[in-house]
């Protein structure tokens, strides 16, 4: 690689900062690198860059336009700034283009996930008094697919969505429909997405910096909003690749045990799923509130019924049983089938009170593959 | 695995054989297609069509259950082209001579007769993948789930041992692993051979640190594994513990466990959700789920991460490993332990591998950034361990094994004329007991389905959409045909999901004489059109209905009537 970059050494100033850069670098990736705050809205590391929100523009000396950082690539002696009078004007009337057709308070914005926009627009002070236009994006209400909803209102048609599901996905879902400002985000014949080759990744709500794709359920059920829900770092508990995961929690659902309201991914390039999720690992959960979870022990009565019990009794009906069938037909007459769906701690109990409680070394985990 | 996920994307060839991918992991799938859109070369050896293939540079439409010749054949082109890395052979490896003559017979074309695969492609798959340097095979279920689902690990070791695609990124032999935590189960000894970190049960050394570090005598008797558990329920095992599964569900033939299952004296069970399994249980511990408790999963890179509490569980369900300290209490025992961290930092502390990790290690050094850390870990300055056999293959040389074709143990014949496969699809969970749950995953897929050639269809007058009967020798489900060329014609496959159709009735508990994993790939079945009922395809012979009702899995019965309208 590194051949072509004249061994790595090759080097571009911004702001004043002289730094080096690989073949094939963008100026938004050399100056990320570095701590070098630019702005963005469509960019994403795991797409090409696209260069469509024009948000990342800088200045670079010799080029008679400001370009964008992001599409932009690095090249040896280039001097950038990416702050000054020029950038800043630039930015805030595009940000104020932006603002005449997005609802500017988060109470409607915001029924989801945070909008990226108005926190840029907040940051960089934009005016937000250049009128209002009724948006000409359309929308697909009679999509029935459970998962996924789009909200024309705040799709700022940076096509991060349409890029994800067609570079990362590889299906292709969704795509840009129409011209102009009525450009928005469709399918194929406008079809509902359980209709189309979409397979529910939800990686286009992942990757949409305003929230316009959004998670249906969390919005039909009314939950709080994600700013206001609190991210637990966990593992997904579906397959082997062990995708990590944000539980959305609500702490004061549930009367106060709290409710997982939806999974978040990490952001891309911190974990090995790269900030991806699959249709188990982001949608799947409805079990844990399931209405048919067990909520007391269980113990089979003499008309072989089962009956709830206590902790205490269940544990000694358990233990009699199973110390019952060790008396009468010796340790090897029992079994322990454990589980890949539980925790290492979990399945080093089970083969240690096998081992050294029962002492039989008849065990072994469901799925053993 | 002996590679990393992230090493995917830079691989330039990757052979994926037995692993319906897109659907089975979907995260690993991204990493494949991204590899693809970077210039790797893909060939994807598997009897159906997947998706994947569609991606693949060549599609290899292997005869189910003929992998050995498949991999012998290329085994066969490998060294009779002089492709073999030789210093390799030489400096880290045993027994290539035994390889070497064996394959000698598995020529591409003789292989193409039984597998169906054009020599050629075997031939230009083999060069491909003895000539690219960060070469990778990944592999899944449909690899091991065969009665010689040993013999085709051992095969695909010997085409990675012969070229050296070994103990270098983006190389290697990469089983994904089905379940969350299958990698952690196995690593903290929930074995019926070895205790945590892969320590016999037989090896005096390890049975006397055990009992010293438990204070009890151990058995140096091997256990059985579960495949042999099921067979000998109620003639030899009479009372049976089991967490978070549904062995009734998962278990090949299981007509065959239910019956003993009525003849077992005492089964505890322990989970979220009162399963399939709940039928036969005297007493039923109810427990809480991933997102209720703490602890560690690993996943199939090796890489031990957190699971963190985020929710209470409801009502008085509580943590499997709360559960399990109490009811070892209850059985006389003195555990008091006050933490997951606690029951881990013992696991950690008689097994060398994990010793350099701890919960707090986790949750403190690495917050952002790949987290979790890999075992191999001796020390808690260890760094983790990226891939394995680096500086040489583990455990000293890596061995050649010879492996002979061996058929599957039931092959279509004229009662039963097709060959079916089982699988999962991308939208359910193995039995199902989460997703089954989720509404969205149940309108995707609604119901059981059975994929059919369309010549085996018209053969049998089955038009797609129409309910038909899938019967074994074992016993016989209802299910949705979808006429389809993904399958081989003579081929048929149906997912596992789904409780009302328990494609497990109908499949072959034949073991793995080694690992004792049961064929769930390929057995003899066939076909016939039903006329629609109300029942549909939510009925099957069985005691389903028969004790306790309408199971307690939440699936409501999906009126087939009207769905065929
Ligand atoms: S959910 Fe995934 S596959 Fe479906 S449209 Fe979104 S990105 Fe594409
Ligand atoms: S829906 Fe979101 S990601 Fe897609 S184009 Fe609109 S703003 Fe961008
Ligand atoms: S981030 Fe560069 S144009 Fe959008």
């Amino acid at each position: 690689m590194s051949e072509n970059g004249q061994n790595g050494t090759s080097t571009i100033e911004i702001e004043g900062r002289t730094l080096a850069f690989e073949a094939g670098e963008t100026v938004l990736e050399v100056a990320q690198r570095n701590g070098i705050e630019i702005p963005t809205l469509c960019h994403d590391p795991r797409l090409d860059p696209a260069g469509a929100c024009r948000t990342c523009l800088v200045e670079i000396d010799g080029w008679r336009r400001l370009a964008p950082a992001c599409a932009t690539k690095a090249n040896a002696g280039m001097k950038i700034a990416s702050e000054n009078a020029r950038i800043d004007r630039h930015r805030r009337s595009l940000l104020a283009l932006y603002m005449t057709d997005h609802p500017s308070d988060r109470e409607t914005s915001e029924r989801g996930a945070p909008d990226q926009l108005l926190d840029m627009v907040e940051q960089y002070d934009a005016p937000s008094d250049w009128g209002w236009l009724e948006t000409l994006r359309s929308d697909r209400p009679d999509d029935a697919n459970p998962y996924i909803h789009f909200n024309p209102d705040t799709c700022i048609v940076c096509a991060r969505c349409t890029r994800y599901c067609d570079e990362v996905e590889g299906v292709s879902a969704i795509t840009l429909a129409g011209r102009g400002s009525q450009t928005t985000i469709s399918t194929v014949d406008r079809l509902g997405l359980l209709d189309t080759t979409c397979e529910m990744c939800g990686g286009c709500i992942d990757v949409c910096p305003t929230g316009a794709m959004g998670e249906k359920t969390p919005l039909m059920r009314g939950d709080k909003p994600e700013r206001e829900l609190t991210k637990v770092r966990s593992t997904c508990n579906f397959c082997g690749v062990g995708c990590q995961l944000d539980l959305n929690v609500d702490p004061d659902g549930n009367d106060g045990k709290g409710r997982v309201v939806k999974v978040t991914s990490p952001p891309t390039g911190t974990t090995t799923n790269d900030g991806n999720l699959c249709v188990k690992g982001r949608f799947a959960y409805d079990f844990i509130n399931h209405e048919e979870r067990l909520t007391t022990p269980l113990i089979r009565n003499a008309a072989g019924e089962f009956e709830a019990a206590s902790w205490d009794e269940a544990l000694r009906v358990a233990a009699q049983g199973l110390m019952g069938v060790r008396d009468r037909h010796g340790a090897d007459a029992l079994a322990f089938v454990s589980s890949s769906r539980c925790t290492m701690e979990e399945n080093y109990l089970v083969q240690k009170l096998s081992r050294a409680v029962f002492r039989t070394n008849n065990v072994h985990q469901c799925a053993a593959t | 695995m002996t590679n990393s996920i992230g090493e995917i994307r830079d691989a330039d060839f990757l052979f994926v054989i037995g692993s319906n991918t897109s659907e089975a992991h979907p995260i690993i799938a991204m990493e494949m297609k991204r590899a693809v859109r970077d210039g790797a070369t893909m060939v994807v050896a598997d009897p159906r069509a997947i998706w994947m293939t569609t991606i693949a540079d060549k599609h290899l439409q292997i005869a189910p259950g003929s992998d050995v010749w498949l991999l012998n054949a290329m085994a066969h082109v490998i060294i009779e082209e002089g492709l073999v890395d030789e210093t390799f052979i030489a400096e880290q490896t045993e027994n290539f001579d035994a390889v070497r003559e064996s394959v000698a017979k598995y020529t591409p074309e003789e292989a193409e007769k039984i597998t169906g695969v054009p020599a050629d492609d075997i031939r230009w798959t083999a060069r491909k993948y003895a000539t690219t340097k960060k070469a990778g095979i990944y592999y899944t279920l449909g690899i091991t789930e065969h009665s010689h689902g040993t013999d085709n690990v051992y095969a695909l070791a010997n085409l990675v041992l012969m070229t050296g695609h070994l103990g270098k990124p983006s190389a290697g032999m990469n089983p994904l692993r089905g379940q969350n935590n299958v990698q952690g189960a196995n690593d903290a000894g929930a074995s019926p051979i070895f205790y945590p970190g892969y320590q016999r049960v037989d090896d005096p050394a390890a049975q006397a640190k055990y009992e010293a570090a438990w204070g009890v005598e151990l058995s140096p008797e091997p256990g059985m594994n579960l495949n042999e558990m099921m067979k000998v329920v109620g003639k030899q095992l009479f009372g049976l513990f089991v967490m978070g599964e549904d062995i009734v569900l998962s278990e090949p033939n299981c007509m065959e466990l239910e019956k003993a299952l009525n003849k077992n004296e005492f089964l505890v069970l322990q989970d979220a959700f009162l399963n399939e399994t709940a039928r036969f249980a005297n007493v039923v511990f109810p427990a809480g789920v991933f997102a209720e408790k703490e602890g560690v999963f690993t996943n199939s890179e090796r890489r031990v991460q957190r699971v963190r509490k985020a929710v209470e569980p409801p009502g008085l369900a509580r943590a499997d490993w709360e559960i399990l300290v109490d009811l070892a209490n209850a059985c006389g025992a003195d555990w008091t332990y006050a933490s997951a961290a606690e029951v881990y930092d013992e696991l950690a502390r008689h097994a060398p591998n994990f010793v350099g990790i701890s919960h707090e290690r986790i949750d403190t050094q690495v917050v952002d950034g790949p987290t979790g850390l890999q075992w191999p870990c001796p020390t808690p300055d260890h760094p983790g361990t990226k891939f394995l056999h680096e500086a040489g293959v583990l455990r000293g040389k890596g061995l050649f094994q010879p492996v002979e074709y061996r058929p599957s143990m039931e092959l279509p014949d004229e009662d039963y004329g097709l060959l079916l496969s089982t699988g999962r699809t991308l939208y359910h969970y193995n039995c199902a007991t989460q997703t089954r749950r989720e509404p969205g995953l149940a309108t995707k897929q609604p119901e059981a389905f059975v994929e059919i050639h369309p010549r085996d269809a018209k053969k049998r007058g089955v038009r797609d959409g129409d309910l038909v009967e899938l019967s074994t020798r074992r016993g016989s489900v209802h299910a949705r045909a979808i006429v389809s060329r993904q399958v081989r014609p003579g081929c048929i496959w149906t997912p596992l999901h789904f409780a009302e159709a328990r494609a497990n009735v109908l499949t072959n508990d034949a073991g793995d004489p080694v690992t004792g994993t049961a064929e769930y790939k390929v057995c003899a079945a066939e076909v016939k059109v039903v006329e629609a009922t109300t029942d549909g395809a939510t009925r099957f012979p069985g005691s389903y209905y028969g004790v306790g009702g309408p199971g307690p899995d939440g699936a409501q019965p999906v009126d087939a009537g009207a769905r065929a309208e």
